[in-house]
């Protein structure tokens, strides 16, 4: 045995904390044995020993050093496994992989971040950023939206940032049932809170975040309103496994989602075939 | 250019098995197959054509044990080095995609880069072509001219031997007892019988309508919505055979299981053709259908490994026509790619 760098090799991780967001998905805070620290929107690979791996954006503050949020829905073989941990378990973590969201490039600009779902997860640790360096950018907007509001991820955190001055925040949900009357906002997928934003679309940046179709329809509207190819950032969600471009299943294109992105801008992906499958 | 008689190699090997696990081809049945040597013996094939196996398998194993649990040492499994003869020109160039893959890049893989350094590659010409042979359509000449620590020409009574490496050098050096300079004699003797294999497999380009890969520009793209993915995909059985038996499919799959209380990580070789390839865990899956991932493979080696390691990731040496039980032919695919415009 000799002593290289192994890329395939999880970090031994406590699971300090497991909260429980909504009906299908959990918040595990991890507190890994070595040091990780990670930019928003870069990935983890997270072990469950003996079960396997996945992937998974933190969804904490990047400035918090020792600890990690992975917010993570049931929906797999190893989410079901995840689901079922406890707090002082041992998991694995391999990673930050991946290039995240080029923060410097977002300074002194006007930001708009659009997200669904489970995408509302790898935003709050943007967003968290965002927050720490309040003030380096001219304006936040946030706009936000779940299938129904026993969906919303973060809700009352979310609902909080509505109070702050340096962010401009519209939710929604697709749909709320009767029960759900404590629902004020708006009821409508995300693009019909795109609209009456006072920014300029065409030097501004937007980020988005969701399932394959919310950021499809998102990214027209985004082009329709003016924004630039390039300023669009995109989180693909693709079957990252190595994460370091060699296995192969993340291709897109000339690019691995795993090492390349898993944020794109739209202009380096806008002609590959299928991108939104 | 130094000459070894046969004799004289077969100590070369013997001499090699202290530092080395040497690998010979032997023939069993119609093919050849590498085998542990051990000793001389009548089914070792030093030239021939290329094995049934493709190179690649002593270097990115079909299955290897990446990760033990949580410990920092990187399990190498390898006790020693291997020494791997009678490599073919379509081996060597499919190593050129692996390194891109594994060595090139932005991140690097500790086993490839291991066996890489330490392996040793004593490769061979081709001394006939057989049917499915097209490697010059690919630019790979059916003899070896670069890209390992020696090569041998059959000749009369042994080789010509030459070397591409500092490992190679130092080891003709070591054992320059066995060498020898080679004569005119030997040099002639090799250049008809390179011509003679050339001759063989441009035959076998023409015969089976194999287009050169200069007309490779853009066949991709061109056809991305073309019907011939479909009609090609008809017959396919999704069993990967193709991928696998590929000496520049580099494709794998980690997997996690327990041993004995114990965490272990693995990798195995996978396949693009299976349908959960791409698949990831909500669903989503952007190539449902079969013949979405037959043109995926085909995308993959003749559009994304030109485009980022300006190379065609296929060497030309036939072995997925011959493995494909559904008899797609790699030579008509492209013909039919080539030829729609």
């Amino acid at each position: 045995m000799c002593k290289i760098d192994n890329p395939y090799r999880p970090i031994e991780t406590e699971v300090l904390d497991v909260i429980k967001e909504t009906l299908n998905i959990k918040t595990l805070c991890l507190k890994p044995k070595e040091p990780m620290t990670f930019v928003a929107g870069q990935f983890i690979e997270l072990t469950v020993p003996g079960v396997g791996e996945a992937p998974f954006t933190p969804s904490s503050n990047p400035l918090t050093k020792d600890i990690m949020e992975v917010t993570i829905m049931k929906v797999g073989k190893v989410t079901e496994k995840i689901h079922e941990l406890k707090k002082g378990d041992t998991v694995g973590l391999r990673g930050p992989l991946g290039r995240g969201y080029p923060i410097e490039v977002f300074k002194d600009r006007e930001i708009l971040v659009v997200g669904g779902g489970c995408g509302l997860a790898p935003l709050r640790s943007l967003m968290y950023e965002l927050f720490n360096r309040s003030g380096e950018f001219k304006k936040v907007f946030y706009r936000g939206g779940c299938k129904t509001p026993k969906d919303f991820l973060y809700r009352k955190e979310i609902e909080k940032w509505s109070e702050r001055k340096d962010l401009n925040l519209r939710l929604t949900v697709d749909k709320k049932d009767k029960d759900d009357t404590d629902w004020k906002e708006n009821v409508g997928v995300v693009t019909t809170i795109m609209d009456g934003i006072d920014m300029d679309f065409k030097n501004g940046i937007a980020v988005v975040c969701g399932p394959p179709i919310a950021m499809k329809y998102a990214t027209m509207k985004l082009l329709n309103m003016g924004f630039r190819d390039e300023n669009i950032y995109l989180s693909m969600e693709k079957n990252m496994s190595c994460g370091i471009g060699k296995c192969g299943h993340c291709r897109i294109g000339t690019y691995y989602a795993c090492k390349d992105g898993p944020v794109f801008t739209y202009d380096k992906i806008k002609n590959f075939h299928g991108i939104w499958d | 250019m130094k000459y070894i008689s046969t004799d004289n190699l077969f100590k070369l090997l013997n001499a090699l098995k202290r530092d080395y696990n040497v690998y010979v081809p032997v023939k069993k049945g119609e093919q050849r197959f590498y085998k542990k040597y051990d000793e001389p013996s009548g089914d070792i094939r030093l030239g021939e054509v290329r094995t049934f196996e493709p190179l690649k398998a002593f270097f990115s194993r079909a299955r290897e044990v990446v990760a033990k649990g949580f410990e920092p040492d990187t399990p190498f499994a390898q006790d020693k080095p291997l020494a791997i003869v009678g490599v073919k020109m379509c081996d060597l160039k499919g190593m050129k995609v692996l390194d891109h893959v594994f060595l090139d890049h932005d991140y690097k893989d500790p086993f490839y880069i291991k066996n890489r350094e330490e392996n040793l590659i004593i490769s061979s010409d081709c001394t006939f072509a057989i049917e499915t042979c097209f490697c010059l359509a690919m630019g790979v000449k059916p003899y070896p001219e670069k890209d390992f620590d020696i090569n041998l020409s059959e000749t009369t009574g042994g080789f010509i031997a030459e070397t591409a490496s500092p490992k190679g050098e130092a080891l003709v050096k070591k054992h320059q007892r066995f060498f020898q300079a080679a004569t005119a004699q030997h040099r002639k003797k090799r250049e008809s019988r390179r011509n003679e294999v050339v001759k063989q497999v441009e035959e076998n380009i023409k015969k089976n309508n194999v287009p050169y890969q200069d007309a490779f520009k853009g066949i991709i793209e061109r056809n991305f919505e073309s019907d011939i993915w479909n009609e090609e995909a008809k017959a396919c059985v999704e069993c990967g055979a193709c991928n696998t038996i590929c000496p520049t499919c580099h494709c794998f799959l980690l997997y996690d299981r327990k041993d004995e209380k114990k965490m272990e990580r693995l990798r195995i070789w996978d396949s693009c053709m299976i349908k959960d390839f791409a698949r990831v865990a909500g669903g989503a899956n952007p190539r449902k259908k079969l013949w979405m991932r037959l043109r995926n493979r085909f995308e993959k080696k003749f559009d994304f490994f030109p485009k980022v390691a300006d190379i065609y990731a296929c060497t030309g040496c036939g072995r997925c026509i011959s493995a494909c039980p559904a008899k797609i032919d790699i030579r008509k695919v492209l013909r039919k790619l080539v030829d729609n415009v």
